[in-house]
């Protein structure tokens, strides 16, 4: 049996927004034990009759969050030992996802290839201007 | 986090007007950023690039609707999220929940300590994101005095609190501090979210893990 869920982890789930391990234990959660899917569907209908939690909230507007520019400081180590010390923190105990995105998003901008780069750009790019507004298309 | 920058805004402007370049350059911005939010998950280059490309067109198609007051970061990283779901529930790895209502009236929401069924007060979308602008606002007040003062471990302290959801004792344990002050820094912030629910006239039902006693 795996380890107890908050509501608040479970929350998070829908969203797609804990770790990638910490998703992985609650699909597997899921599967063998039936009151993890009957908690969910209870946060669903509580979401669904428009009631409000602060942790969803605070989540979904990344109240708490570095901006990129701090995260990029923590990564030249520019950052003050205070801020380092949180960012890890929101990393590592908050588990913030889209953070952590950003993180290895700037680590591998120091990695990649430009060749690399441009073909993924350009691949998203031919793939989807077609659907540009046709106003005013260049 | 700022809600959208001038920058974002600028972008959708032009974006909206269908310049090509403009979306170019969204690309290049969010582009990598938004691929390793899907890669953690996939850990497949090519599925994720795949997704990555579904949540563009989806922004594209989207962005009639797009409110432009919103962080376009946080909006990109939701329509991601949405197609990755999507794509994890194809691939069997994200087991569906059952939208039926059980008829174990523990999988039923309702508020603690009220008889009345939370259906009773559903209201509308407006109403709800009205309500949710105001917490944001305040949250937002807060994380930034706690910020400027130093104030590191109360930021912590709710964020595993109220964030993650986790017991008194459990972030007394992590923060290397005790559950009194645990318990002090709660009290202290559910008062303050309190006074300001009540001075925005908002209604405390809508609020219920603030109201619980």
């Amino acid at each position: 049996m795996s380890r107890l869920q908050t509501d608040s982890e479970l929350e998070a789930y829908l969203d797609e927004a804990l770790t990638p391990g910490e998703m992985s234990e609650i699909e597997s959660a899921m599967r063998d034990e039936p009151e993890v899917a009957q908690r969910l569907m209870a946060i669903i209908s509580r979401r669904d009759a428009g009631m409000h939690t602060v942790g969803e909230i605070w989540r979904r507007h990344r109240v708490s969050c570095p901006t990129r520019a701090q995260l990029g400081s923590h990564l030249l180590n520019a950052a003050s030992k205070e801020e380092v010390d949180y960012i890890k923190f929101h990393l590592e105990e908050v588990g913030c996802r889209l953070c952590a995105a950003n993180l290895k998003d700037l680590e591998r901008q120091q990695a990649e290839t430009e060749a690399t780069v441009a073909t993924r750009r350009e691949k998203y790019f031919q793939s989807s201007a077609g659907y540009l507004g046709s106003d005013n298309k260049e | 986090m700022a809600a959208s920058s001038e920058t974002d805004r600028l972008l959708i402007q032009r974006i909206r007007g269908g310049d090509s370049d403009a979306w170019g350059d969204l690309i290049s911005k969010y582009e990598g950023r938004l691929l390793a939010f899907v890669e953690s998950r996939l850990t497949n280059r090519a599925a994720s690039e795949d997704i990555v490309q579904e949540a563009f067109i989806g922004f594209l198609n989207s962005l009639p609707n797009f409110d432009g007051r919103r962080s376009l970061e946080s909006y990109l990283f939701s329509i991601c999220a949405y197609k990755l779901t999507d794509h994890l529930r194809r691939e069997g790895r994200r087991p569906s929940i059952p939208l039926s209502a059980s008829s174990d009236s523990s999988g039923q929401w309702q508020l603690p300590g009220n008889a009345r069924a939370a259906s009773s007060i559903a209201r509308s979308g407006e109403r709800r994101q009205l309500e949710e602008n105001s917490i944001v606002e305040a949250l937002q007040d807060q994380v930034t005095r706690w910020r400027e003062r130093g104030d590191w471990t109360k930021l912590k302290c709710t964020e595993l609190l109220f964030v993650r959801g986790w017991a008194n004792k459990d972030v007394a344990t992590k923060l290397d501090i005790t559950e009194q002050q645990v318990a002090n820094f709660k009290f202290d912030f559910i008062a303050r979210m309190r006074t300001i629910i009540r001075r925005l006239g908002l209604s405390e039902e809508v609020f219920p893990e603030i109201y619980e006693e």
